[in-house]
């Protein structure tokens, strides 16, 4: 026996030096504490193990044990924001594998196995959760989709999904909406890996969220680490879990400290200011539940779950169960059994903590089709009302009012362009038919229909787009656009274009430069850039343009601190209250609706009021019937002052998007300047329509990002529009002098079936 | 022979005549070559002005830089790289602190955007020439047309904007032939252009309107191939007509004054001028079958009244066709001097005004501001001018350039003759490849048509130009083919 147990002791001296790596893990180093003296122990005993007595061996080891216990109980008291990263990011921590044989009785990995894999980072496996109600066990099948990032192995890229990663789990969500099985995803991403082959990155997670947006069958999430837009991809889920000792972030810590401390490529970035930004980013499930970014907290041990607690696993399978009952429930219409239902089924256990593995009733998950149509309704409904981290300045009593009328007009377009017009489309029909078989004979008889039908329902005005001449207006030459002249032309020199070696462009004056040529060099077509307000002026109706919804503005809702000044200054360098103007306008009088991000105001970047004041723009143009136009002068991603309540914004507009274009609408996106990240990975990059501005950059990352996460430079037209086009994101390159014809071309000629004007 | 003698008097004596009104300081920049910066001198130093000019390499031998610097010193040539780059142009009338700039022809006399820069930049210089905006708006001339439309000005038939529809096009293009079959032309045909084009290129005639959708399509994809545009432009396709001129010349202060016309209608295959003219038509000389002298004031009319609505406000050409059934059709506007502008000046008395006409001083003149002080009524017209382009060229093998060392150039002074180089006549000049072979002009004057034609019949025969290439094969000239063409000045043939 005793022999035993001092063999036993090597499995325990092992397991010691897993903790005490585990404690330098979280504490970042064995420098904390005594870690290093006690792994030294650990060294020592295990060399000496069979020269000690044996009753020494044992207390050595019991004071080893004791000490370690200690360590851990003082590390789980006072976990820092930047420790529970740390424990995230240790290979101790469990992974998809570990839920997978442990949470699911069976299942069976689809897309391919370990290394054979399209992408060994993303895991799709079809398996049987079961649950049990008074010993009978009922079996579900479900699709599991989620981030391995194996134990160490190269080949899993540490969990960043590739676009063809993404791409698979997609193509698994429509399988199982085809067989109408629940979705359990599970999210274990620092981030998506940010490279532009075929589709790129921004546009494959684009896709995902598009589609997620209307899946009908029920997802459930469960986030141990949701690195921002990587995350958002498998994210759009019913009901988002998360570990408790998990982080959901924006961006990673070292990247937000790189960007606050203005940390040049290659340049260490001082720990501290890491830890600050760790706490600031407010990333953990705390923090998480509060913002409301997710619904529940999954408990894990105080230091976080490994891959031996079964525990843990146990409760997670249930969690998942009732979660997705949860989702199916709510689709019912019987209230009386929802609310049954849903109480926390099973007794208490375990030291008092909930988790059980009996249910009281088998609940089925398949959805009837009214189900899935509240499914999905109810999933527009819990975004709709997530992220809302934007202040409202008081409104005049008038513009309230505009509330009133606002709901009032929705009325008036449903009859207006809805049931009229459905009219209209039957009696020009039955028309059509009638004269087409009736011949000659009959056109005295449908005329005079025809005329009468005519004057009930005018052709909307459209004017002939190409130049009309007006004698007062004598020369062709002068361009809509040299009516605003862009403030960059008042200077008296002269500028080599950037092709000039490549092209033999001349040297450009700068007046000729920024007034006439519009920013355009004329031998080689390179666009220089030009501020905002040159599109305002020169892209609609003169005096067309309308903004509304000024009075969302941008906050601090995280209280990140330092950005309250940074907003200020913002706030004086613009005069806007935030990275977003949204407003009515008409393109050779189509009326249409504009969301524009710019670039002046903290980069363009999306947070909370950027995304409500789009979503209601979106919205705006929905009920009115309109055509959405979304003008991205510019936007450097998702603001990371706003945590996850920006990132939110990713799933919430898409969602709203999709709701836009399924109603019957055209939603075109115009990319210029530098458009990257979030906001080009969800709601902008998910339009069918997307356009880049000459010389614009599109992209997931920035070459700086992409040299950091892969180690490889990437060439500088990387994320050049034509590059752009070719790996298949968008859909065309406009010239920016000819941005209004194309427009206008585009409005009459693309969109849906339920556009105003049609 | 009084009015030759007009012509060749000495400069000096009629240079002081405007010394006292013109502003003293102003230095101008003449930015070209050739015998048109030779004649901008001329009018610099007649009006006392000081001046600069500039030079390539290649033309460093050329006779404006020789003279410039024979009368001004080494000073006051400068050596630039290119004629075509503005900033280096610039930066030389800064560095002599010149005023005003004369783009003279080609280059930049028609480039609106330079002389905006001109008048714009920080240090503003005059552009001798019209203000940027007429340059820009009469620079095209789809615009002209539109604009002439607008005055009930008479214009070639045809689409005034780009088109961009087929069916557009083609509903144009049958009603141009209808309109032609109508007015019993035998042969009708229609031009379509890449509306976006220019010199000639992106052209086809089309002669029946069953090709035409085939040739539209063709010309509109090399118009967005070419240009990046793809309108198209439809109009009647003219033969069988004579190419007349307006010569215009107007003052900031909203004058207009006209200095007669000029037949143009000798060129060579690729529409060079060779033979020209003044006046446009001259019935006493020959028969024409319509009223030659309404429609010379007509054309005149209608020019004037363009020019005063878009208030233009230098010297400027009014390009007429007109058929042989005697209607006229504006063609365009050149907002420049133009090479000929002297046969207009030849055959033209101002009253008020002793010595010769120079149209370039008045050019001068006016865009430095001044008034013209001098009304239609003051100017009288007498006998005819004709201008005779001497280039080395080979007529029969289609007006081929030659290139080679004159070592030999000898023509007659005469009284009624003026003759414009920069070949020098004491050593051999080896023409540049960069540029066009013109050698001379020569301008002859005759109290009437008959004379002015003898005359110049007498300079060509008397005229000597020898020369060899690499080859050592002798000069090429078109001296005999002038020669030829001179009798069949304004004439229907």
């Amino acid at each position: 026996m005793d022999q035993k147990r001092i063999l036993d002791s090597g499995k325990y001296l092992n397991e010691f030096a897993d903790r005490i790596n585990y404690l330098a893990d979280i504490k970042g180093g064995l420098e904390w504490g005594s870690l290093k003296e006690l792994l030294q122990r650990v060294q020592n005993l295990r060399s000496n193990m069979f020269d000690l007595r044996e009753d020494e061996l044992f207390v050595e080891l019991d004071q080893i044990d004791r000490r370690l216990e200690y360590m851990e109980d003082l590390v789980a008291q006072d976990l820092s924001p930047i420790e529970v990263v740390n424990i995230v990011r240790s290979p101790q921590r469990f992974t998809l594998q570990d839920i997978l044989e442990n949470c699911y009785d069976s299942f069976t990995e689809l897309g391919g196995e370990g290394e054979c894999n399209i992408d060994p980072a993303v895991v799709v496996a079809r398996a049987t959760i079961t649950r049990r109600v008074k010993n009978k066990i009922y079996y579900h099948q479900v699709m599991v989709i989620g981030h391995e990032k194996g134990y160490g192995e190269e080949f899993r890229n540490g969990g960043c999904a590739k676009p063809w990663g993404n791409e698979k789990a997609l193509r698994y969500m429509k399988v199982a909406e085809t067989e109408g099985i629940p979705i359990h995803s599970y999210i274990f991403t620092p981030g998506a890996y940010p490279i532009e082959d075929y589709p790129g990155a921004a546009q494959q997670i684009a896709r995902n969220l598009f589609q997620m947006a209307r899946l009908r069958v029920p997802v459930v999430a469960f986030i141990s680490e949701g690195g921002s837009g990587g995350a958002e991809a498998i994210g759009l889920a019913d009901i988002r879990l998360m570990a408790s000792r998990g982080y959901y972030s924006v961006i990673s810590p070292e990247g937000a400290a790189a960007i606050e401390g203005r940390i040049k490529e290659g340049g260490k970035v001082p720990r501290e200011l890491v830890e600050h930004c760790a706490a600031q980013l407010k990333m953990t499930a705390e923090d998480n539940l509060k913002l409301k970014t997710i619904d529940r907290i999954i408990q894990e041990p105080p230091l976080g779950a490994r891959r031996n607690n079964f525990g843990f696993f146990k409760q997670l399978r249930y969690e998942m169960v009732r979660a997705t009952d949860e989702v199916v429930l709510q689709t019912k219409s019987f209230r009386a059994f929802r609310s049954y239902a849903l109480k926390r089924q099973g007794k208490e256990k375990d030291n008092g903590r909930t988790f059980n593995d009996e249910f009281d009733i088998h609940i089925k998950w398949s959805l009837t089709e009214s189900e899935k149509k509240r499914l999905v309704e109810l999933r527009s409904r819990k975004y709709r009302a997530l992220g809302k981290g934007y202040k409202e300045l008081r409104q005049s009593v008038l513009s309230r009012l505009g509330h009133a009328v606002e709901s009032v007009k929705q009325n008036y377009y449903d009859i207006r362009y809805g049931l009229l017009r459905q009219h209209s489309r039957q009696v020009q029909k039955l028309i059509e038919e009638v004269s087409s078989e009736g011949s000659v004979f009959l056109k005295t008889v449908t005329e005079p229909v025809r005329e009468a039908y005519d004057f009930v329902f005018p052709k909307p005005k459209v004017a002939n787009g190409i130049n009309q001449y007006d004698p007062l207006r004598k020369s062709i030459f002068m361009q809509e656009w040299e009516q605003y002249i862009s403030p960059l032309a008042n200077e008296d020199k002269t500028v080599s274009c950037p092709n000039a070696e490549k092209y033999g462009c001349k040297d450009l004056w700068v007046p000729d430069l920024y007034g006439e040529f519009s920013g355009v060099c004329p031998t080689c077509g390179h666009h220089f850039p030009l501020e905002y307000q040159w599109y305002l002026e020169n892209l609609f109706d003169p005096g067309s343009v309308r903004e509304f919804n000024q009075h969302i503005i941008s906050a601090n809702p995280l209280k990140f601190q330092g950005f309250d000044e940074k907003l200020k200054k913002a706030v004086e360098h613009t005069g806007r209250r935030s990275a977003i103007i949204t407003f009515d306008a008409s393109v050779f009088d189509i009326k249409i609706v504009v969301a524009m991000l710019y670039s002046d105001f903290r980069s363009g970047t999306v947070g909370s009021a950027e995304g409500e004041k789009f979503i209601r723009a979106c919205d705006r143009a929905r009920t009115t019937r309109r055509p959405f136009l979304a003008y991205i002068h510019t936007t450097g991603g998702i603001r990371i002052h706003e945590g996850t309540l920006g990132v939110i914004q990713m799933p919430r507009c898409t969602l709203v998007v999709r709701e836009y274009i399924d109603s019957g609408g055209l939603y075109i996106v115009v990319y210029d300047n530098n458009s990257y990240a979030g906001p080009v990975a969800s709601f902008l990059g998910c339009s069918p329509y997307q356009v880049g501005i000459r010389s614009s950059r599109i992209g997931f990352a920035g070459p700086r990002v992409i040299r950091e996460t892969t180690g490889a430079d990437v060439p500088p037209d990387y994320h050049s529009a034509k590059n752009a086009l070719k790996r298949g994101h968008i859909q065309g390159i406009w010239d920016r002098r000819e941005f209004r014809k194309n427009l206008f071309e585009a409005l009459m000629t693309m969109g849906g079936p339920h556009l105003y004007y049609k | 022979m009084q009015a030759s003698q007009q012509i060749y008097s000495s400069p000096k004596k009629t240079a002081t005549i405007f010394l006292k009104n013109i502003v003293k300081r102003d230095k101008i920049i003449i930015a070209n070559r050739g015998e048109i910066a030779i004649r901008i001198m001329r009018a610099c130093r007649q009006l006392g002005l000081d001046y600069v000019v500039v030079y390539t390499e290649e033309d460093r031998c050329s006779g404006h830089v020789r003279a410039a610097t024979v009368e001004k010193g080494e000073d006051a040539a400068f050596k630039i790289s290119n004629y075509k780059d503005p900033n280096e142009i610039f930066s030389v009338a800064d560095h002599c602190g010149a005023t005003a700039i004369h783009p003279g022809y080609g280059f930049f006399s028609e480039d609106f955007r330079f002389a905006r820069r001109a008048t714009v930049r920080n240090r503003p210089i005059s552009f001798i020439g019209p203000r940027w905006e007429v340059i820009r708006d009469l620079g095209s001339k789809i615009n002209t047309k539109r604009i002439a439309k607008f005055l009930d000005i008479p214009v070639i038939p045809g689409s005034d904007e780009p088109i961009y529809s087929e069916i557009e096009a083609e509903a144009l293009a049958e009603e141009l032939f209808q309109k032609q079959r109508e007015e019993g032309i035998k042969r009708p045909s229609i031009l379509v252009k890449a509306s976006a084009g220019g010199g000639g290129m992106g052209i086809e005639e089309v002669t029946h309107l069953d090709v035409f959708r085939q040739v539209y399509r063709r010309i509109q994809n090399y118009a967005k191939r070419q240009f990046g545009d793809e309108g198209v432009l439809i109009e009647q396709c003219m033969k069988d007509y004579h190419h007349l001129e307006v010569q215009l010349l107007c003052s900031r202060h909203k004058e207009v004054v006209h200095f007669g016309t000029r037949n143009c209608t000798i060129q060579s295959t690729g529409r060079q001028k060779r033979v020209e003219v003044a006046p446009g038509f001259d019935p006493e000389y020959v028969h024409y079958p319509f009223d030659a002298a309404k429609v010379l004031d007509e054309i005149v009319d209608y020019s004037i009244r363009l020019a005063k609505e878009v208030e233009y406000d230098n010297v400027g050409t009014w390009e007429w066709i007109v058929t042989r059934d005697g209607k006229p059709y504006l063609l365009e506007v050149n907002t420049r001097i133009q090479v000929e502008n002297e046969i207009s000046a030849c055959i033209s008395r101002i009253s008020r005004q002793k010595g010769p006409v120079n149209l370039i001083k008045e050019q001068i003149r006016t865009a430095l501001g001044e008034k013209l002080r001098y009304s239609q009524k003051h100017i009288t017209f007498e006998g005819t001018s004709i201008e005779l382009r001497i280039v080395a060229e080979d007529v029969k093998r289609g007006f081929a350039p030659w290139c080679g060392t004159i070592t030999r150039f000898e023509f007659p002074q005469e009284p009624w003759l003026r003759v414009y180089t920069h070949v020098p006549h004491d050593e051999p000049y080896e023409i540049p490849t960069e540029y066009d072979p013109n050698l001379a002009l020569a301008i002859v004057w005759g109290q009437d048509t008959e004379e002015a034609k003898i005359r110049a019949k007498d300079f060509l025969t008397r005229t000597r130009i020898e020369g060899e290439d690499s080859l050592g094969k002798p000069i090429v000239t078109n001296l005999a083919y002038l020669k030829q063409k001179v009798d069949d000045v304004l004439r229907f043939l």
